[in-house]
């Protein structure tokens, strides 16, 4: 057992019936500081502001603090953004030699499929002189803060499964997704807001709810999903009739009569259940004011290509920032849409439209709010795309690509991370990976490194077994850390 | 069965040395305190598994931790800590030999490495684990505090030993309401309570407490409650998962689990009919419903998915589930690797897996017998409708002579000479070898040929033709139904694409070596490619080009024809190879077909049936009776003149066939077993050595003299003398009662897992359960509510939140947060809402909107309406990717794996759930509507929605409270400041409802409400 697993069990054990995380930080706010011991009594003394998670120390120190993951779902076309490769126009219309191909799988074509050379002029940007397609202006403006891996490899060729193994580290559902393991590591810094928050823009997620998932840690751990329409929080507004006033009201009367049960049955579990009403009570302040833009400039909406009014990815980023400078711990934003198994040109060419400003500005707005240092920010899908085109009469398909889990690419930028930095390379098809391969679980290490935590010690007991994000695999990409 | 002496030794022999080692001075105990630290810190790398395993040296078992090591030293000397390798590693500074390496991350205590010192010194004693032995019934301990259930003496005498003292009885109110909860899943109704609280003061209050038990353990909503539990560890949902998540149809099994509950199915019999209930001889319709248990595995339909490669992977979800569920241990690391921990080889894994490994899984349409009566009497309106049809023929015109050609006998006769003139005679063949790549091929004495079992993306038939005495010009391939395939076929399609749907992507002939042109193909009906639309030409699939090819899409059940004309004609006597490919981003491979031959260029796919056909090419004189009746109908059936009342026939028809399917097991024919592999690494793409099907040896062994399969297996798990499985199956009753398990670690018995609390107590119920009680669940579940124990009072004193937090000790009875199903329940029921309409398939009570739209392809959820709407919780649709909204934010499962404990969390978005859900809001506009409508006074009214909400009046103090707060929000709704209508609805006495129902809302937040206690 590892010092980590068996300090939550001890934790546990103090508090005996009452769930880890939330029962444990709310009792502990009740108390007014100072961790609960066996002995105590709870002792409700009013409405205090402790957080949902109370921030807890990483393993070492780590340099972010907050993570906002933009998930380009459905996998973008590497070779049409970031992995440029000239080798493929010549080609285009032959297939590939047989040798590079291997036993790969595929969802849709055949692996003797022709090639597709790259859709789009490349240039370099930045004193990097980062290589980027000219689809993505506004990202060229901030190269030089981004860490380019085009070397990273996944185990799974389907959505869902990629999905989930890009957040879970395992490609079946069930285990707890990479926020569930940080709010359970870290805490959260805010004590209005949920401390792992999803969004969503497009037309639905392949991996489903098992994407944000606490798994086996406790449930409290699973992302809380931000709506598109109406409140962003399920149910975080009053019933019609209703005002703030009765809401106050209601949260009193239901208060004072839980602690006349406290005192009667004396169980702490009722504390808790106090402190969940008082919590709930500030985020129905907190969430109409986290969505309330109208208090960002204009220059600020222009940058991110915002209308407060419009839900969307541009939103979505804005609010991300929003959530990040409340001490939310992590954010991801679902932008779905990059599936292009036809047209794969037109594909990259609306995603685009849709994000590139956006996440562009994501990375200005941090910096220049002086929050980039300590805010990671990632991009990326859950696989890449083949160099071979994709074609099917039956499908009524044509230039598209199909889904290629042997190389693709993705971005690193603030909190622990270098800038400027290409990190991996592929081979001349952009097929292989032939220096320095980035897997998903050596990314899922990345990650928890910048945040302070040692992806080998990050455990949690279930089943008999300790397990971890990155299973029994995983190392950190040490070429791109600042 | 295995004699528990047998079977001891069996133990002894995997984990003991042959001969016992000096005599044991009192040391640290073995199984208590020394394992858990070797199996923590030394079994990682000296352990079971030998992949893992440094230096040669494992510390799991007795001989091989004392023996001469190549290092010339033992690591353990027993009796002789000082001369011990274990002990000199351990205590070592250098950081190149200290044990655990630096490295690893993994450390000793003080009081680890004093603890391991002690042990050795003391002999170095194993013992055998507890839960890999079998139970033996333990004396009952003498009885004390006054009660003398058996459950009662075991949890006292560990009460008295801890110098600690039972609490008194809860109040009956309390009680009633707790019991109620535990064995129904509703609070009682005022009138239970009020009757049971008056039989409570009187004489026969025992009895009362009895009567009351037994009357709820009858109680149809006894089954509806423990369903619910069972389907947590059998991973239920209504979706397939994964990506598209689509709709599928189980809730049969899920009705079969509530009727055997309810029923009282004695466990050996629920679990041997859920493992293997259609291989049981004379197998009922509900014994192959009971295998839906290990069906709800989910299904990928994401395009391109390798079909083989997500049903291995539902099979490793049955190993790691059957192993959860029954045996208490989690097998998923030996998936990858031998256990580290628990002795499960790499090899014993996939030997479980070998068990599970032999079955198809058909989406089955089940026989209703209940139904046979609508079903003759549909029959017999088709028969009915068919015999009338000629009578429907339109007359023809007044002024026009009748006579030859006119009316339906002309018409006929016209058909009848058009359709002999072109009919072709043809023969029917059967090939001489079948081949195919994936799905196996059975060849019927009617010359069809039906394919089962696995399917994949690419498939391919390959059929060698007799030599015919006649040259062949054409053949002819019917595609027929079947009631095996996939809505009836004729594809073998069941995931992604439509049920029942082939693709023919290439059909080749070849003779004499040599590929043979097609000069004509034509089909009696070719339907459009799912997903595109695309025509799906039968030209297409003789055009060399594998993306396109002929369907029937869209007329699935039915059989059709394909005609392929051969440019040149085949000469007799030489064999024919048809080869038929199936490709599509989805397994579309036919499921029935049937090859003919004629010599004759100009035969045409003319959309006849072969009976018809064979019928036609008879010459007219020749034909009997039947076979005119069979063509008259075959004319009728394609007539414009009647094609209203046919369409009503086919409508009728496409009735009979309507009827609820289920997904099930069904055993592949012996001449089909599959070869399970070892996998390397656990990785489907690394298949090793083949391995025969069987159990672990430390568990007893398989019934001899019969097959090892999955009915053997069933049958193992609860055959007298197994360790393992009613140990695990009373500690999760235990727990539904407590909170807590015996066995704290509910999904682990093994090495890692939590050693028992009352290890006695555990063993008493097991061989109860099993030999006083026949394995019935309400038998102890009776025995468990009847205890002093669980009647307890529920109120934690300082002292005893200090001494046993968790209440281990059960110095008090049991205080649980309620699971979501029970919450939801629970309110409905107190609001008078909840229906108690039964099975069925899933429903739909509102939530907010945008709970599914982040599912993949944001799917609407439409409310059901009526009484489905406030429906028990077990009959809420399920969907995986986004489940009901209330069901999550109470911790309820995703249904995506195996689940024997939920966690019991408290958050915020639970107080806004019971604050402002629609949901619930309805409920409390209920309750209000009710309390206003009560009397005579507002003290009554309140006392109204307290009994029904928590099953008592309110005290004084809370009465004060509510009243005082009711009094300022009926002030604010008489100004208008509150709208009363927006919260009760307009209507008489709105005011008054709104009112009550503000104070409704706040009692359903409190925690009383959502809590047993």
């Amino acid at each position: 057992m590892t010092g980590d697993t068996r300090g939550a069990l001890a934790r546990r054990h103090v508090l005996g019936a009452i769930p880890l995380g939330l029962g444990r930080v709310a009792l502990a706010g009740l108390l007014a500081g100072g961790f609960p011991t066996r002995a105590a009594r709870a002792a409700p003394d009013g409405p205090g502001t402790t957080p949902l998670f109370p921030p807890r120390p990483p393993h070492f120190p780590g340099r972010a603090r907050a993570v906002i993951q933009l998930f380009m779902a459905g996998a973008p076309s590497q070779l049409d953004l970031f992995d440029h490769k000239p080798l493929l126009a010549s080609l285009e219309g032959k297939p590939l030699p047989p040798d590079v191909i291997g036993g790969q799988r595929y969802a849709f074509i055949r692996p003797d499929a022709a090639v597709l050379g790259p859709r789009f002029r490349f240039a370099r940007h930045g004193q990097c002189g980062a290589e980027l397609a000219d689809v993505l202006p506004h990202l060229a403006t901030v190269a030089d803060r981004l860490a380019i891996v085009k070397s990273c490899r996944t185990d799974q060729f389907n959505h869902a499964p990629a999905q989930i193994f890009m957040n879970c580290g395992f490609a079946q559902p069930g285990r707890p997704s990479l926020g569930s393991w940080v709010t359970y590591a870290l805490g959260s810094e805010s004590a209005d807001l949920p401390a792992f928050v999803v969004m969503s823009t497009g037309s639905g997620i392949s991996g489903g709810a098992a994407c944000w998932s606490s798994g086996f840690l406790p449930g409290a751990h699973t992302g809380t999903r931000f709506r598109n329409s109406g409140p962003p929080i399920l149910d975080v507004a009053p019933p019609a009739g209703t005002d703030a006033a009765v809401a106050a009201e209601t949260l009193a009367l239901v208060s004072a009569l839980d602690r006349r049960r406290l005192a009667l049955d004396g169980d702490p579990a009722i504390a808790t259940r106090i402190a969940a009403y008082e919590m709930a009570h500030r985020l129905q302040t907190s969430a109409p004011e986290l969505m309330d833009l109208a208090s960002e400039s204009a220059e600020t909406l222009a940058l991110y290509g915002c209308d407060p009014a419009q839900p969307g990815f541009a939103r979505a980023c804005l609010v991300a920032r929003r959530l990040v400078e409340r001490g939310v711990r992590f954010v991801t934003i679902y932008h779905e849409g990059w599936d292009g198994h036809s047209d794969v040109a037109g594909n990259v060419r609306g995603n685009c439209a849709k994000t590139d400003r956006a996440s562009a500005a994501l990375i200005t707005d941090l910096a220049r709010r002086g929050l980039l240092d300590e805010t990671l920010v990632v991009w990326g899908g859950e696989f890449g795309r083949t160099p071979m085109v994709e074609a099917s009469a039956v499908l009524g398909r044509s230039q598209g690509r199909d889904h290629h889990p042997n190389a693709f690419t993705m971005w690193l930028a603030g909190g622990g991370i270098r800038g400027g930095v290409t990190h991996g390379e592929t081979d001349d098809f952009g097929f292989h990976v032939v220096r320095d391969e980035v897997h998903v679980h050596d990314l899922q290490a990345t990650i928890l490194h910048c945040l302070g935590l040692d992806h080998e010690r990050l455990t949690f007991r279930h089943q008999g077994r300790d397990f971890r994000l990155t299973d029994v695999h995983g190392r950190v990409v040490s070429g791109i850390l600042a | 069965m295995v004699s528990f002496d047998r079977f001891l030794g069996l133990c002894l022999a995997a984990v003991m040395p042959a001969a016992p080692g000096p005599a044991l001075a009192a040391g640290p105990d073995f199984a208590r305190e020394v394992r858990p630290i070797l199996a923590a810190r030394c079994f990682r790398c000296h352990g079971p598994d030998e992949a893992g395993r440094e230096a040669g040296l494992r510390l799991d078992e007795a001989e091989a931790a004392t023996a001469l090591l190549g290092s010339g030293s033992r690591a353990i000397v027993p009796g002789d800590p000082g001369t011990s390798a274990v002990v000199a590693r351990i205590e070592a500074t250098d950081p190149d030999l200290v044990m655990p390496p630096p490295h690893t991350k993994v450390a000793l205590s003080a009081t680890e490495k004093r603890i391991l010192r002690d042990w050795i010194a003391a002999g170095a004693g194993y013992r055998p684990h507890w839960a890999f032995v079998a139970p033996q019934r333990p004396p009952l301990p003498v009885a004390r505090f006054g009660s003398d259930h058996p459950l009662d003496r075991f949890v006292h005498a560990r009460l008295a030993a801890e110098g600690l003292v039972p609490a008194a009885a809860a109040d009956p109110a309390t009680l009633c309401r707790r019991v109620h909860l535990d064995l129904v899943g509703v609070p009682p109704t005022p009138a239970d309570v009020e009757a049971f609280v008056a039989a409570s003061a009187g004489p026969g209050a025992g009895e009362a407490y009895e009567a009351l038990v037994d009357r709820l353990l009858a109680s149809p909503r006894y089954g509806e409650r423990w369903a619910r539990r069972w389907l947590d560890l059998a991973r239920y949902a209504d979706t397939n998962g994964y990506e598209k998540d689509r709709e599928r149809s189980i809730w049969p099994w899920r009705d079969w689990v509530i009727r055997a509950l309810d029923a009282d199915m004695p466990f050996d019999r629920f679990t041997v009919r859920q493992l293997a209930g259609d291989m049981l001889p004379d197998a009922t319709a509900d014994d192959v419903i009971a295998t839906g248990f290990h069906r709800n595995t989910m299904i990928n339909e994401e395009g391109g998915i390798d079909p083989l490669e997500f049903r291995w992977l539902a099979l490793v979800d049955r190993v790691a589930t059957t192993g959860v569920t029954w045996l208490g241990l989690s097998t998923g690391c030996a998936q990858c690797h031998t256990h580290k921990f628990d002795p499960l080889t790499h090899t014993d894994y996939y030997r479980l897996f070998a068990l599970l490994d032999n079955a198809d899984e058909p989406e089955w349409a089940i026989p209703a017998a209940d139904d046979d009566a609508r079903r003759a009497d549909l029959r017999r309106r088709i028969e009915a409708l068919w015999e009338a049809l000629p009578q429907r023929w339109p007359a023809p015109p007044a002024e026009s002579p009748a006579g030859e050609g006119a009316g339906v006998e002309g018409a006929f006769a016209a058909w009848n000479a058009a359709e002999s003139a072109a009919a072709v005679a043809w023969h029917i063949v059967q090939p001489a070898t079948l081949e195919s790549t994936t799905p196996h091929l059975t060849l019927r004495a009617d010359g069809s040929i039906l394919a089962g079992g696995d399917v994949a993306k690419s498939d391919v038939y390959t059929l060698a033709l007799p030599p015919s005495d006649r040259a062949v010009r054409a053949i002819r391939l019917e595609v027929l139904p079947d009631d095996s395939l996939p809505a009836g076929g004729p594809g073998l399609a069941w995931y992604e694409g439509p049920k029942g749907d082939f693709f023919l992507s290439e059909i080749e002939f070849a003779a004499g070596g040599a590929r043979r042109a097609v000069a004509s193909a034509t089909a009696s009906f070719s339907g459009k490619a799912a997903f595109s639309g695309a025509e799906g030409a039968v030209t297409a699939a003789v055009d060399g080009e594998m993306s396109s090819g002929w369907t029937t899409n869209g007329r699935q059940g039915e059989a059709h024809a394909a005609v392929f004309v051969l440019a040149e004609p085949v000469p007799p006597g030489t064999p024919l190879t048809v080869t038929l490919r199936f490709e599509r981003h989805y397994a579309c491979a036919l499921g029935c077909f049937r090859l003919a031959v004629t010599d004759r260029a100009d035969a045409r796919a003319r959309g006849h049936d072969a009976a018809t056909e064979a019928i036609l090419a008879i010459p007219v004189a020749d034909r009997d009776e039947a076979a005119r009746a069979l063509l008259f109908r075959r004319f009728l059936a394609g007539a414009a003149e009647v094609a209203e009342p046919v369409a009503e026939i086919r409508r009728l028809e496409a009735e009979v066939r309507a009827g609820p399917t289920t997904l099930v097991l069904r055993e592949r024919p012996a001449a089909w077993r599959r070869t399970t592999r070892r996998h390397h690494r656990g990785e489907y793409l690394q298949p090793r050595e083949p391995v025969d099907p069987g159990v672990p040896p430390f568990l007893p062994p398989l019934p001899a003299g019969r097959p090892a399969d999955r009915l053997a297996l069933a049958e193992w798990l609860v055959a007298p003398g197994h360790p393992l499985v009613a140990r695990v199956a009373v500690n999760r009753q235990w727990q539904a009662f407590f909170g807590r398990g015996i066995v704290a670690t509910l999904d682990d018995f093994g090495l890692q897992g939590a050693p028992p609390s009352h290890p006695d107590l555990l063993d008493w119920l097991a061989v109860a359960f099993v030999e006083d009680l026949g394995w019935s669940l309400k038998r102890l579940h009776r025995l468990i509510v009847t205890s002093a124990t669980y009647r307890q009072d529920s109120a934690v004193s300082a002292a005893l939140a200090a001494r046993d937090p968790d209440n281990v000790l059960l110095a008090r009875g049991p205080r649980v947060r309620l699971e979501a199903e029970v919450i939801r329940d629970s309110l409905l029921a107190a609001a008078g809402l909840l229906s108690d309409k039964r099975f069925g398939p899933g429903v739909r009570p509102p939530q907010p909107d945008g709970v599914t739209e982040v599912a993949y392809g944001n799917p609407k959820w439409t409310a059901s309406t009526g009484e489905d709407r406030h429906r028990r919780s077990i009959y809420t649709f399920h969907k995986r990717t986004a489940p009901f909204a209330f069901t999550t934010t109470f911790d309820g499962p995703t249904g995506e794996a195996c689940l024997a404990r939920r966690d019991v969390s408290t958050s915020p978005l639970q107080a806004l759930t019971l604050l402002n859900d629609p949901m619930v809001m309805e409920i409390a506009r209920a309750l209000g509507a009710l309390a206003a409508a009560a009397g005579p006074t507002d003290e009554a009214r309140l006392d109204l929605l307290c009994k029904r909400l928590v099953s008592r009046p309110a005290a004084a103090e809370e009465r004060e409270l509510l009243l005082a707060r009711l009094a300022e929000w009926r002030r604010r709704i008489a100004s208008g400041a509150i709208d009363a209508a927006a919260i009760a609805g307009a209507g008489d006495a709105a005011a008054e409802r709104a009112a009550w129902t503000l104070v409704a809302r706040a009692l359903c937040n409190l925690d009383e409400t959502v809590v047993k206690r």
